[in-house]
Order: C-alpha cells, then sequence, then structure tokens
C-alpha cells in the first residue's frame, strides 16, 4: 500500500471510528467483567466462552428467522437472556458454594466454566464458521470525512453510549445497583445490614454475564462466529478492566477506548504487528501505573 | 542503644503517633504503657520499619533506621514480635525458628546445602529455653494460642537480637500465662544479657520487670521513668483516670 | 534424626522407577514411548511452576511465556543459525530466565492479582510479538522439521536423552526445595510481613525465585522441541499457562512430585479421553470442578494426608 495515502486525514479519521467502535463491544463485555470483578472479586475466566455463546446464540436465532431484521433484532434481545440464564445456572448449581473459599479456587472454578463451556458450544453448534447478516438498513458504509465508513460500525457507536448510560442508571440509580455497588466496596457491611450477600453476588455475575451474551450478539454480525473467540476476547478483557482499574465500570470503557483505538492505529500504521499495539500500550500503562488508570473498587 | 524523637505518624487525618520521645539503655527493661489507641503498636512498627515515619529521628546504636526496610533493620540487630499471632501457620514450629536463625546466618540465600542439618543447635537452644522443645514438630498452626504466643517471641529470638521489641507479649493469655511468660522473658534479658522494650496491658506486671516505663497518650509520650516516677507523676493519673 | 538427603531408604524407590524407565522404550510401542516422553517434559514445566506457585506463593500467571521463548529461542538457534547445538541448549533456558528476571523485577513490586495481571500482560506481549513475527518465528504456523543432531535422530534417543535431563533438573530442584534458600521460599509463602521481621529481602527472594523457576520452564521448554521438532505460538499462549497452574492444583501443589502427577494426569487425559472424543476438554473442566469441590489439596496431597504415614518421614508425621 501507498503509505502517501495510508496517512491521509480521511484514513486516519475511518481508521479512528473503526477502533471506537471495537471499543464500544470490546467495552460492553468488559464491563460485565468489571462488574463481576468489582462485586465477586474473581475474574471470570469463563466470560469470553458466554460472549461466544452469545453470538453463537444470535446466530441461532437469526437462522430460525431466516436472517431477517427480525431475526437480528429478537437475537440481540433474546440471546443475552440465554447467556445469563446459563450463568444463573452455573452460578446457583455450583459457584454459589465457593464463595468463601480461596480466590484462586474461584478463579480456577471459572476456567473449568470455560473449558465446559467451551465443549458445549462444539456440541451445540459444531465447529464450523458461522456469519448472520445485519438487517439491511445497517448494510454497506456511508461517506464520512471522505472515506467510507460501514453503518453497522455506526450502529455500535450508538449502542455502547446507551449501554454505558443504562448501566450508570442501573448502578447509581436502582435499588439493586445500589446494593452491588455498596458489595464491591464493602462486603461486610452489605451482609451486616441484613442483605442476603449471595443472592447479591448471583445478581452481579448473572447481569455481568449479561452484557457478555450483549457483547457477543452485537459482534456477530461482523465478524466470523467460531470456536475460540473466547480465548481471544477474554485475555484483551482481562488487560482491559485491569489498566481500567479493577472493578471500575468507567475504567473498562477508558481500557477498551485505548485498547480499540490503538489497535486500529495499529492496523494503519504497522499492519503486520497491528496486534501487539494494544498490549504494549497495556504493559506501558501497568508498569506506570500497576492499578490501573481509573480507581479500583478493592 | 536506641532513641526515638519527636517521631510522628499519620494515617490520613488520624495522628496516631504525635510525638513520641523514647530511650532505650543498653541491657534495659523498657515498658510502654497506655491506654488502648494511644499509640504504642504504631510506635513499634515505626521502630521495625513496618512504616516510616513522616517526621522524627529512630537512633540505633548511633545510626539513623527511621527509612530502612525492615529486613534491614532486623539485619542491624532489633527482632519483634506481633500483637497478633504472626507465625508460619504450615511449618513446623522447629521450621518457625529455623527460618530466623538461618536468615541471621545470613544463609537464605543459600540453594545447594541442604537446610536439614542447619542452624539445628540454636534452634533447638531456643526451643528448650522457651519451652516448645517437645512440640518441635508439631505443624505451627495446629499450636493453642498461648503457645504461638511463645513461638512468636523465640522466633524473634532467632534473630539474636541485641533489642527485642515484644508488641503485647500476653495478648489474649490468661493471669496465669501472662505472669509466667512474663516472667519468662525476665529471665531471658537476664539470661542473654538481652535490652527488652515492650508494650503490656497489665499494669501490676509491668510495674514489677520494668526497669523503665514510658507512658503514651493520645500518640504522645507523656513521660519516660523509673516506675517509682512514673507511679507518682500527675498527668498519668489524669491521663489515665480521664480515660476510665 | 540423621536423615540425609541422600537416604538410600527413600532413595531406592527413585532408583527402581528410574530404572524401569530407562527399560521401557525398547518395550512399548512408539506412540507410548512418545506420551511418556511427552509427560516428562510437561512434568518438569508443572514442576518448574511449582516452585514459585506452591512454594512461593506467588500468582505467576503467565509461566508459558518463559516455557515458549525458550522453546522458540531453542528453535530460532537450531534453525537460523550454524552455532552447535549445545550453545543452544544452554542458551535458550538463560534467556527465558533473563525475560523472568526483566518480568519479575516488575511484578514483584506488586502484591497477588496485580502481580498476576502485569505478568500475563507482559506475557502475551511476547506471545503477540511471536504470533505476527513472520520473518523471524514463523508467525502463526510457527517453525517445523527443526533439524536434530544424528544423537537425537529417533524417539527412542530423544525418550533417553529428555529422561536424563529431566532427571537431572528434578534432582536439582529437589536440593533447592531443601536448602535454606526453599526453606526461606516456604515461610514467604506462609507468611511475608513475618519474614520481612526476620531480616529476610522478601522481594529479592521472590525474584531469585522466579529466576530460578523461569529456567528450569526454559529447559522445559527446550526439551519440548527436542521431542518435537516443531514450535508454535501456543506454547506461549495464556491458555496454556492456566493449563500448567491446573496441573499443579490437580497433583497437589503443597507436594514436592504433585505437579509432576498432575502433568502425568492431564497428557494421559488429553491422549487417551482424546481418542474416545473430541469433547476432552468437557472432562478435564468437570474433573477440575469435581477437584475444587472435593480435593482441594490435589490428588498427592490427598495421598499424603491418606496414607502420610508410609511416605513422609518422622519430621513430617511430627513424631521424634
Amino acid at each position: 500500500m501507498d503509505s502517501g495515502y495510508i496517512l491521509t486525514f480521511a484514513a486516519l479519521s475511518s481508521q479512528f471510528l473503526v477502533g471506537l467502535s471495537r471499543a464500544m463491544i470490546l467495552f460492553i463485555v468488559c464491563s460485565g467483567m468489571s462488574f463481576v470483578l468489582g462485586v465477586l472479586r474473581v475474574p471470570n475466566v469463563a466470560h469470553g466462552s458466554l460472549y461466544m455463546i452469545g453470538a453463537f446464540s444470535a446466530f441461532s436465532i437469526s437462522t430460525l428467522f431466516g436472517g431477517s431484521s427480525t431475526g437480528f433484532w429478537l437475537a440481540l434481545i433474546i440471546s443475552p437472556l440465554v447467556v445469563a440464564l446459563v450463568s444463573l445456572i452455573a452460578e446457583r448449581a455450583l459457584f454459589c458454594h465457593l464463595y468463601e473459599r480461596e480466590h484462586l479456587m474461584l478463579l480456577l472454578f471459572t476456567f473449568a466454566l470455560m473449558l465446559i463451556l467451551g465443549d458445549l458450544v462444539k456440541l451445540t453448534w459444531g465447529a464450523d464458521y458461522r456469519s448472520i447478516m445485519a438487517p439491511p438498513f445497517l448494510r454497506g458504509s456511508i461517506p464520512i470525512f471522505g472515506s467510507s465508513f460501514p453503518r453497522y460500525n455506526l450502529f455500535l457507536l450508538i449502542v455502547g453510549p446507551v449501554v454505558a448510560i443504562s448501566l450508570y442508571l442501573f448502578t447509581n440509580k436502582t435499588k439493586i445497583g445500589k446494593i452491588a455497588r455498596a458489595a464491591a466496596v464493602d462486603r461486610e457491611m452489605v451482609g451486616a445490614v441484613g442483605i442476603n450477600v449471595s443472592w447479591v453476588f448471583a445478581a452481579a455475575f448473572v447481569i455481568g454475564c449479561y452484557l457478555a451474551g450483549l457483547g457477543g450478539a452485537l459482534v456477530a454480525p461482523m465478524v466470523s462466529i467460531t470456536l475460540g473467540m473466547d480465548h481471544d476476547i477474554i485475555i484483551e478483557a482481562f488487560l482491559i478492566v485491569t489498566i481500567g482499574g479493577l472493578g471500575n465500570m468507567w475504567g473498562a470503557l477508558v481500557g477498551s477506548l485505548i485498547f480499540g483505538i490503538t489497535q486500529a492505529f495499529g492496523v494503519l500504521f504497522w499492519p503486520q504487528f497491528a496486534i501487539v499495539f494494544p498490549y504494549l500500550a497495556v504493559v506501558i500503562i501497568l508498569i506506570l501505573r500497576p492499578t490501573g488508570m481509573l480507581k479500583s473498587v478493592w | 542503644m536506641l532513641k526515638v524523637e519527636g517521631v510522628e505518624k499519620s494515617f490520613g487525618e488520624f495522628m496516631a503517633v504525635n510525638g513520641a520521645d523514647l530511650t532505650v539503655g543498653k541491657g534495659e527493661l523498657v515498658a510502654v504503657i497506655g491506654p488502648n489507641g494511644a499509640g504504642k503498636t504504631t510506635l513499634f512498627n515505626l521502630i521495625t520499619g513496618q512504616l516510616k515515619p513522616d517526621r522524627g529521628r529512630i537512633v540505633f546504636r548511633g545510626e539513623e533506621i527511621a527509612s530502612i526496610p525492615p529486613y534491614e533493620i532486623c539485619k542491624r540487630g532489633i527482632a519483634r514480635s506481633f500483637q497478633i499471632v504472626n507465625i508460619f501457620p504450615r511449618l513446623t514450629v522447629f521450621g518457625n525458628v529455623q527460618v530466623a536463625v538461618i536468615s541471621q546466618q545470613r544463609k537464605s540465600n543459600t540453594l545447594f546445602h541442604p537446610a536439614q542439618g542447619m542452624a539445628v543447635e540454636e534452634t533447638n537452644r531456643i526451643l528448650e529455653s522457651l519451652g516448645l522443645i517437645d512440640k518441635a514438630w508439631n505443624t505451627a498452626g495446629s499450636l493453642s494460642h498461648g503457645d504461638q504466643r511463645i513461638l512468636e517471641i523465640a522466633i524473634a529470638l532467632g534473630n539474636d537480637p541485641k533489642l527485642l521489641v515484644l508488641d503485647e507479649p500476653t495478648a489474649g493469655m490468661s493471669p496465669e500465662e501472662t505472669s509466667a511468660t512474663m516472667g519468662l522473658i525476665k529471665g531471658l534479658a537476664q539470661e542473654r544479657g538481652l535490652t527488652i522494650l515492650f508494650c503490656e496491658h497489665d499494669m501490676d506486671v509491668v510495674f514489677r520487670i520494668a526497669r523503665s516505663i514510658m507512658v503514651m497518650h493520645q500518640g504522645r509520650t507523656l513521660i519516660q521513668g523509673k516506675p517509682q516516677q512514673v507511679r507518682e507523676n500527675e498527668e498519668v493519673m489524669r491521663a489515665y483516670l480521664g480515660e476510665e | 534424626m540423621g536423615r540425609t538427603i541422600l537416604n538410600w531408604k527413600s532413595f531406592l524407590p527413585l532408583l527402581a522407577i528410574f530404572l524401569i524407565l530407562l527399560i521401557l522404550p525398547p518395550l512399548l510401542p512408539r506412540f507410548y514411548t512418545y506420551i511418556i516422553a511427552l509427560m516428562f517434559v510437561t512434568g518438569l514445566l508443572a514442576m518448574s511452576l511449582n516452585i514459585v506457585v506452591g512454594h512461593g506463593g506467588l500468582f505467576q500467571f503467565h509461566h508459558a511465556a518463559f516455557y515458549g521463548a525458550s522453546a522458540y529461542t531453542f528453535a530460532l538457534i537450531l534453525t537460523k543459525t550454524s552455532l552447535p547445538l549445545w550453545i543452544g541448549f544452554i542458551a535458550a533456558p538463560i534467556v527465558a530466565a533473563v525475560i523472568g528476571l526483566v518480568i519479575g523485577l516488575f511484578c514483584v513490586r506488586l502484591t497477588r492479582l496485580y502481580f498476576g495481571m502485569l505478568q500475563i500482560s507482559l506475557g502475551s506481549l511476547i506471545w503477540a510479538i511471536v504470533f505476527r513475527w513472520y520473518h523471524f518465528t514463523g508467525g502463526d504456523d510457527g517453525i517445523h522439521g527443526i533439524p536434530m543432531p544424528p544423537f537425537l535422530s529417533s524417539l527412542t534417543s530423544s525418550y533417553y536423552f529428555i529422561l536424563i535431563v529431566m532427571a537431572i533438573c528434578l534432582a536439582v530442584i529437589y536440593l533447592i526445595f531443601k536448602s535454606p534458600f526453599g526453606t526461606t521460599l516456604l515461610a514467604i509463602r506462609d507468611n511475608p510481613q513475618r519474614c520481612e521481621a526476620v531480616g529476610i529481602n522478601v522481594r529479592r527472594h521472590q525474584l531469585a525465585a522466579i529466576v530460578i523457576a523461569t529456567f528450569f520452564a526454559g529447559m522445559a521448554g527446550v526439551l519440548f522441541v527436542v521431542l518435537e521438532r516443531s514450535v508454535f505460538p501456543d506454547l506461549l499462549f495464556w491458555v496454556l499457562s492456566l493449563e500448567i497452574f491446573i496441573m499443579c492444583l490437580l497433583g497437589g501443589w503443597f507436594t514436592f512430585l504433585g505437579p509432576f502427577l498432575g502433568a502425568a494426569i492431564m497428557v494421559s487425559l488429553r491422549t487417551f479421553v482424546g481418542i474416545y472424543t473430541e469433547y476432552w476438554t468437557l472432562i478435564l473442566g468437570i474433573i477440575l470442578i469435581l477437584l475444587i469441590f472435593f480435593l482441594p489439596e490435589g490428588v498427592m496431597g490427598f495421598l499424603l494426608e491418606k496414607f502420610g504415614s508410609q511416605v513422609a518421614g518422622p519430621r513430617e508425621r511430627g513424631i521424634e
């Protein structure tokens, strides 16, 4: 490619928007992870698997409706709920019995869950590549700053802030959100005022996983849905919530933006090493500020 | 031997230690007393390096030690016990003390020499003098509370300290255990020529065995002097009566 | 007392096992020889992680990065340079240890989860570079068909080589565990604050443990190349790191040989369950959950507790 062309304003700005929309997906997934991390103090390794289930069930629902727009919108609504249900079952059946145990055990449990869910996905959907179509009005591109920009990415740029605002309202205005936030800061106190901590944990876990499912459903039209997408997203999510500040929702947003945008510009400047840039950014941030950019709730 | 001058330490708004002075002479048995929250533990943590003072000087054998890490302070000859039991629960009683002795002999980094035969004599001597030798191969975490408290002291002795700092060595002990333990400590001091700085809530014990007593109140030093002087000091009376 | 390290009574069973392993290859089908050799490599890897996890109490979350880095170094020296094998053999683990030192320097300042997170990020950076640097590392294809000198040309000779190197490494790790350094490391795992108060420089000690552990991970990496003659980016992927962690848990991280047993179980699971079903990770996940619920001290820990009096010496039993 001609480097003179690459560095035009148009290319830069459109790549910036691509990075931004990628960041929105990451944010939706990571805010869920961060939420769980804040309340339960456990990095949920299975979070990526739930994201993958979100994407696969979006595929199934969309296929059920013959790839129509109705199918897409239903997929967007139903598949996060499917994921939430799966996580609720896992939490109530197994996870909730481990809360008194060492953190490492909780972490390993979520890893076991990841292994199991990964194979269950393989059992259910097989190892083939799947894809779904966005509704017609979200397909194709529109010109922005003199270069074309995919409409679906634009759609994500609207959905991301909507999710951020709803999450903000949820944690600050609703009772259960406030309890969850309080539990993140001081779990003893929440127990002391007579709230069933176990159910607070369950609610936080399910809500966090719901967001993973939502992220999976939203990403479905952009990527090929396949086994292994859990592995790819989870490590990114780990790093994002860490650079943002463990358990801090706005930190997840900041982290996602850094990750998404450095990757997008990496593609522009040195495509071969595009995936290296976000990791490099993360390493630099963590060396300078090991506890993350924003205040951790811990 | 140890001189603390005008030391201050705050945690946010709260001044935990607000002007503490303390002198410990060689071979002395010095007690720090004061109501709960007077800042005794914080002062000890400042002396042994777990905390760094905001202001003031801590001089040990002619050397300023206020800003060096705890392990360096320990190497200079100050060992301590903790108010809350602070041992190595998964190691044996023997192992607990042995680790300290090995550290004292500067052999913690030795890689290719079995630790088994190492420091056995010293460790056994310490365990014997504290009456723990029968339990040497028990896991430390399985000991009774009283024995764990004694083990605390044993670990500190493992460092063969010049100054032994004991933070409420009898916390949680019955009156009988308390006086037995304090007798043990006094015996140690005489036998090994140790200098000991300790704090203790049982006043009878303190006035019976301490050579010099420092009284803290609201983070400040009220007085340091002989038991007789302290007993007669009006400020001390007021501090204690005001509290209770 | 008088129980020394080389007590013949406790040494004999080990010697017997070693001898059995020596005569195995001619008696076994090729495939089994290969699987056993793979167990040696993976076992050494798990043992190396346990130096810092089980004995050091550190959240070494990206151990595979060092294993893979060494394997790649070895592979690159063999394919891109004309240096003799033995240089690669020495250089690769040293490279792993140096990376361990650098990463460790950053990580030991931090505690627990932050330690782990920083390590994951640094390890992932290494992975990402290896994954995309096609000209040098072969990118996601890896490097295959790495040439081996004649004395390592057959599977049997590789087996013997791996067995001997592994045995030496395990002996050295054992000596380290039993040394004052190892004892101190145990004490640090139990109570770092108390260690500082008895005059131990905790961070420097932990750093030394990381360097030692990464060196042995590097040895395992070299042995992997000897066995497989290929390297690929999955060797430094975080999933492998977690798997090694699981091996330690599976076998029992408070025991010496537990991680080795865990690795052997894991390799056999993957191989033999893998023959019957492609869903072996499902089985692994279920086993893991059972383990977390019922055997938190691991298989070896369980055995020691159950039959401890026969396995452990008088010191461990508390009788003297």
